[in-house]
């Protein structure tokens, strides 16, 4: 299992498009994918449970990968947001 | 070019448009080439530019007073001078008494001569309705079609992807089969409409039990004889590599016959009820149409929150400096 904490630093935060990039990335993995925000903990691969984050500009997250993969999801993951999803 | 012969489309709407044949029947050969129509008043007059001949051409009382205005020989010569055009046919309406050259002109000319009688008006816009249908754009598709709270779901995919299961669900269900397996599709004013290519009635294959008579099994509520097509719904089998749409802000759309419609790429595995998913797509293309878009709606609300939450996130950290 690996866990890694990122920081959302594109300004529109978690919204629609970057939920649907992350839960697509994810998806391509066999590991299971969880996200941590606060007390709050959902399943990486669900659209819904990663836009429930809610998770705005500035706010930490930590990324949690468990299986035969992990390594690759969560470097692919974590580039998502250091490439701010492609935004600002 | 499409064509209808004088002949069938008399045979076939002499009903509905209450036509009877004034010329011999040897005249009815000839082919309708065109889906519009013409009142050959001004050629009548002697103006032939512009004379749009391959057009059914359209006599009303107009015409008909106007020729009756006439000397006997002027009549003839007007006549004959617009029946030496290549007319496919021409209708006379209200079931009016005609000149008695124009009959033996067009006789001679081989030029098939329908009474109707229907007024003008009336006969015009259904001969139109008519002929629009019989020359739309039209081809046939691999597919169902089927009638979900209004909204025509047309079901593609692959053979063996469970179409006609799937069919039959929806129909057992409570919703209309219009047809399994092959759909005829015509395009009319930018709107698509499907029927049956089928004229024996409802009846489907199932695979393992035969053919099967929906109509019989289920109820006359169970069919519809033609739909228009709102959505394309394409099952597929179930692909990890496969983009499948997760919010639903971006519609894809399908061209058919040059009108475009949305598109769903549907994945299907053993186990999932397709029937119910489908009932949701139809339901959610309704709500669209009354201005509800549930992904819009929800993103919309969701970026509202983040952008709330980002500013007394800045406020708190500048308050806490």
């Amino acid at each position: 299992m690996i866990r890694k904490t990122i920081v959302i630093v594109n300004k529109l935060g978690m919204h629609a498009r970057p939920a649907t990039l992350i839960v697509k990335a994810a998806s391509k993995y066999r590991s299971d994918f969880r996200i941590i925000k606060e007390d709050m903990e959902i399943n990486g691969k669900s659209i819904m449970g990663v836009m429930t984050l809610a998770a705005e500009y500035g706010s930490e997250l930590e990324l949690v990968a468990d299986g035969v993969d992990e390594e690759f999801l969560i470097k692919e993951i974590a580039e998502l947001f250091v490439s701010k999803f492609g935004e600002e | 070019m499409k064509k209808i012969s004088v002949e069938e489309f008399y045979r076939t709407k002499k009903k509905d448009f209450s036509l009877s044949v004034i010329t011999n029947p040897k005249t009815l050969e000839k082919d309708i080439t065109s889906q519009y129509l013409n009142r050959p008043g001004l050629a009548f007059a002697g103006y032939f530019e512009r004379f749009a001949y391959k057009r059914i051409q359209i006599l009303g009382e107009t015409e008909i007073s106007y020729l009756q205005s006439l000397k006997e020989e002027d009549q003839y010569n007007s006549i004959k001078e617009v029946l030496v055009y290549d007319i496919p046919c021409i209708i006379v309406t209200k079931g009016l008494s005609l000149p008695q050259q124009m009959e033996f002109l067009a006789n001679e000319m081989t030029i098939p001569l329908l009474s109707s009688r229907l007024t003008t008006d009336k006969l015009y816009h259904s001969l139109r309705k008519y002929l629009g249908e019989v020359f739309s754009p039209s081809k046939t598709i691999h597919g169902s079609l089927l009638d979900v709270f209004g909204v025509g779901i047309l079901l593609t995919g692959k053979s063996g992807i469970g179409k006609s299961e799937c069919a039959l669900d929806l129909v057992e269900r409570g919703r209309c089969l219009v047809t399994d397996d092959v759909v005829k599709i015509f395009a009319q004013e930018d709107v698509l409409f499907g029927t049956s290519t089928n004229e024996y009635g409802h009846f489907m294959e199932v695979r393992g039990v035969g053919l099967i008579d929906v109509e019989k099994m289920f109820g006359i509520q169970a069919v519809r004889k033609q739909k228009r097509i709102d959505v394309q719904i394409e099952l597929m089998p179930w692909k990890d590599t496969m983009d499948y749409e997760r919010i639903g802000l971006g519609d894809n759309f399908v061209d058919i016959l040059g009108v475009k419609i949305p598109i769903i790429y549907l994945p299907v595995s053993p186990g999932k009820n397709v029937a119910v998913v489908i009932e949701v797509v139809a339901m959610n293309h309704i709500l669209k149409l009354y201005g509800y878009d549930a992904a819009k709606v929800y993103t919309q609300k969701l970026q509202k929150d983040l952008q709330k939450k980002a500013k007394l996130r800045h406020a708190s950290i500048e308050g806490g400096e």
